[in-house]
């Protein structure tokens, strides 16, 4: 054979290995707090995921940021161990200790030897029971957040971000803010409160620790009974909680927000509106229909946008699912010249998703990859973990990872078309762009996709 | 603690393309990866940023795939993949189920063997300008976008082939032909230029077989030409100074040291001082300018392993509002010579070997990057075991080594600085290069 002859011979896939998401167990402590294990043979890591169910979407308005800041003071001095010393501790077990907050959850996270876990935790308790939040370091903290805030301003991707999601939700919805908390809430954020932020949130009954690698020999349980045991102690009793987070729309027509940065040699884009929550019943549906419209190498947005006009070195679609509704976005970032046909063919690639059914092969190549891929995702006990985590915080059925495949491989090109009209709608995609208004501003007024408002940001000076 | 040794067949196929095998079956997973002995170090003058537009190409479908069906498989097969292009070297990878294993391996060999087939000047416009579109959006468009070249410059003098950016200058691309294209493919996307990394959930026996049958007749290009000497002085012999205007809120200082190659064993004992200088909360630059002085914002400090004469170690540090960018600047600096005066403590040394120890395994337990590490040290030290031994080298590394390091590299004669600092108003834009394609 010649070797055009055995390269025109595509080859067809062996047979798959079986694969089950792997198995977990539960036991419930006393406190309320759930212990889950998952054992994930002859890996010398073990990951630790301590998750409470209350997050930046769960705080007062006019002290946002307090969640985070709690998080990220955590690691500056304990009872026991003042300053780093905390840090140091972890460093010398080979593990560092990550205390985080997103909307949704307040996390602690580390990796660690098995031979080390029962020290690591010890740690790991310590550092979620016994903060002091030192003043000096707090303020510090505070100072770097607005300091943050200003580069945020200059960054046009972080600002476009920023900016977006402030114009699609209201003014009481937590999601519209910045996570992080900004120039007016942020200097509110003193010792006191970031106490009182740290009382609420250790809750035993909203929390569970998931714990994953090679656990033979390990009676985790029983570590964290040893270590957690006692978190939270008496006051959980008397917390509730947290609702729902509002999420609801600002806008209730077609806007155009753009944000002017002189001299940009690129416009940043993001176009969208208040999606879905996780809950959403058709999740499914509307992963297979975001993987088409903009999720895949080869969705339709990337086809059009980058594969043929060249307008991008990258576009992407999809939903943000948290515990209320997150935001819809199309995201990119395009070349000033090509601002307008991008909208223009961002908005089309929208319509098209809504009233045109999917044909069968985009159905098979979005089902395929999504199934197929799934095994991949979960090579290592710290994506096993954080999966587990995530079914955790969304109060999740514990069948819903091993159910994903088979649910992804029923979805139908009409339930993929009945998950684009339901979820994406153009009477109130919000349309926010960072980039040199005096080059775009008279092709977008005649495009008129809708109400057009020019901001001009002072330029951030650092005093 | 201790980390599983990865085992792994080495050998050369007839034409020369070296395979490495690695079989292993913890997940149903396998990954290809495939490195070219080509960087951005082999452009000449007046076409920079070519051999990273080359691999764009790579995707625009080759004798028996379409544009884009490259990926269009990969995905549909379960699988992930990707390119990357650096100033020593170029790869490609697919990480797929392992029983699409064979899919992967026919995907590469075909560009290696038929990409001219399907070349034509569309497909090449096209990705020249989503290549300029990366240009903007990840140098051009960002505060402080430019850094790394501008350290490159000065790190590397004029005629040196790490001296300019692999994502190259707008004129360059626009003056990328077809013929370009064809010629760069015809001299290194040959066999013997190339190692094959598979590893995972693999049958040996059945790799072989598959490498042989798809890469097996793609014939060799003998006439591969050579690099020119790249050896430099161990130092720059001056310090180097550069102040940026830019659209920045907070100055940056950006440091760059000539540092020893990649494979020295210098050049591990930089790798643990900078877990050291800042790795962390627990780091001195990290303690003493951000936590303790509070001058700064945020600190890094980290080396970029090369192997053409010398490699690059350097570190960042935003200033404060309010402070003095030159404060700053001493107390970055202080810190680095400390390093080269005494020797660092007991429980530094412990607590970043530690830690190294840990990042080294959570790396290893991927299998796409088990073959990318197997791939890597093939082609740029021709020392595939290397993946077993760089973890031994790493904690093998004494106080006295990184004194030593430190007072060679770290020091003042062999130092960039460069420092972004606020426009004015009227400077404001003055910097962008381009408007439009």
């Amino acid at each position: 054979m010649t070797l055009d002859e055995i390269l025109s011979a595509r080859p067809s896939p062996g047979q798959p290995r079986k694969y089950e998401f792997p198995r977990f167990e539960r036991t419930v402590l006393k406190s309320g707090l759930q212990v889950i294990t998952v054992d994930v043979p002859n890996r010398p890591l073990v990951s630790a995921n301590l998750l409470i169910r209350r997050g930046a979407a769960d705080e007062p308005a006019d002290l946002a940021g307090a969640t985070i800041l709690t998080a990220r003071a955590m690691s500056e001095g304990t009872r026991r161990y003042p300053g780093v010393e905390l840090i140091e501790a972890g460093e010398r077990l080979g593990a560092t200790l990550h205390v985080d907050a997103s909307w949704d959850a307040f996390t602690v996270a580390v990796e660690v030897a098995a031979s080390r876990l029962g020290a690591a935790l010890e740690l790991l308790a310590e550092l979620v029971e016994n903060p002091t939040f030192p003043e000096p370091d707090v303020a510090r903290l505070r100072e770097e957040r607005l300091n943050d805030l200003l580069q945020v301003k200059a960054d046009p991707r972080r600002r476009v971000d920023q900016a977006f999601t402030a114009t699609i939700y209201t003014p009481d919805s937590p999601y519209g803010r910045s996570a992080g908390g900004d120039e007016e809430s942020v200097p509110r954020l003193t010792p006191e409160v970031l106490r009182a932020t740290h009382r609420t949130v250790l809750d035993p009954r909203r929390a569970a620790i998931v714990v994953g690698g090679d656990l033979a020999g390990l009676n985790v349980p029983r570590l964290v009974e040893e270590t957690l045991g006692s978190f939270g102690g008496e006051s959980a009793a008397h917390k509730v909680a947290p609702a729902v987070p509002v999420a609801a729309s600002a806008v209730d027509r077609p806007i155009v927000r753009f944000y002017h940065r002189p001299g940009s040699v690129q416009t940043e884009l993001r176009i969208g509106h208040v999606g879905l929550s996780r809950s959403a019943p058709d999740f499914h549906a509307v992963q297979v229909m975001s993987a088409i419209l903009g999720g895949l190498f080869n969705s339709r947005l990337q086809m059009n946008l980058r594969e043929e006009k060249g307008y991008t070195y990258g576009i992407g679609a999809g939903f943000d699912m948290r515990r209320g509704a997150g935001p819809f976005s199309v995201r990119t970032a395009v070349q000033t010249a090509a601002t307008v046909p991008s909208i223009t063919e961002s908005l089309l690639e929208l319509r098209r998703i809504r009233e045109t059914a999917v044909t069968a092969a985009e159905l098979a190549a979005a089902r395929d990859y999504l199934v197929g891929v799934f095994p991949l995702r979960f090579e290592t006990p710290g994506a096993v973990v954080g999966a587990l985590g995530g079914l955790f915080v969304h109060e999740l059925p514990d069948d819903e990872l091993t159910r994903y495949r088979a649910e992804v491989e029923a979805v139908t090109i009409d339930a993929v078309q009945q998950a684009a009209r339901d979820h994406i709608h153009m009477d109130r995609l919000a349309i926010v762009a960072v980039g040199d208004a005096d080059a775009v501003t008279a092709e977008l007024k005649a495009a008129a996709f809708g109400e057009l408002e020019f901001i001009t940001d002072e330029l951030p000076v650092s005093e | 603690m201790t980390a599983q040794s990865v085992r792994f067949s080495d050998e050369r196929l007839a034409n020369g393309l070296r395979l490495i095998v690695s079989e292993d079956h913890l997940a149903p997973v396998a990954a290809v990866c495939i490195w070219y002995n080509v960087g951005s170090k082999h452009e000449v003058e007046g076409k920079t940023g070519f051999a990273h537009l080359f691999e764009h190409v790579m995707f625009q479908g080759s004798g028996h795939v379409a544009k884009a069906e490259h990926m269009a498989l990969v995905q549909a097969a379960g699988g992930t993949m990707n390119g990357t292009t650096w100033l020593d070297r170029t790869n490609y990878f697919e990480t797929v189920p392992s029983h699409q294993l064979e899919l992967a391996l026919w995907l590469e060999a075909d560009r290696m063997a038929t990409l001219l087939d399907a070349l034509n000047q569309e497909n090449l416009d096209n990705q020249r300008s989503v290549v300029k579109n990366e240009k903007r959006s990840s140098y051009d468009n960002r505060p402080y976008g430019d850094w790394f070249h501008k350290l490159q410059e000065h790190v590397f003098p004029a005629e040196h082939p790490y001296h300019h950016p692999t994502i190259g200058s707008m004129e360059d691309l626009d003056a990328a032909s077809l013929e370009d294209v064809a010629a760069f493919f015809r001299t290194y996307y040959a066999p013997n230029n190339a190692v094959l990394a598979v590893a995972g959930d693999v049958d040996p026996a059945q790799v072989r077989k598959w490498v042989e049958l798809y890469f097996g007749d793609i014939p060799a290009n003998r006439a591969i030409p050579a690099l020119g000497d790249m050896s430099l002085p161990a130092v720059l012999g001056a310090e180097v100074r550069e102040v940026v205007e830019d659209r920045v809120p907070l100055p940056r200082h950006f440091f760059a040291f000539r540092a020893p190659i990649l494979g020295d064993p210098r050049f591990d004992a930089l790798e643990v001082a900078a877990q050291i200088l800042a790795g962390g909360k627990g780091s001195r630059l990290y303690r003493r300018l951000v936590r303790d002085e509070k001058i700064a914002q945020d600190v890094s400090f980290f080396s970029l392993g090369l192997i053409g004469g010398a490699s690059i170690a350097a570190g960042q540090a935003t200033v404060r509002p309010g402070i003095d960018p030159a404060v700053v600047e001493r107390a970055f600096e202080e810190e680095l010579e400390r390093l080269g005066r005494e020797p660092v403590t007991d429980d530094e040394l412990v607590r970043a070997r530690a830690l190294i120890e840990t990042f080294e395994l959570e790396a290893l337990q991927r299998t796409d990057e088990r073959a990318d590490r197997l791939a890597m040290y093939a082609t740029l030290l021709d020392d595939p075991d290397m993946i077993n031994r760089q973890l031994g080298r790493y904690l093998a590394v004494t106080a006295a080594d990184i004194q030593a390091v430190a007072a060679e590299v770290l020091r003042p004669d062999n130092r960039v600085v460069l420092t972004y600092m606020p426009a004015t108003e009227t400077a404001a834009g003055a910097t962008d290069e381009e408007t439009a394609a």
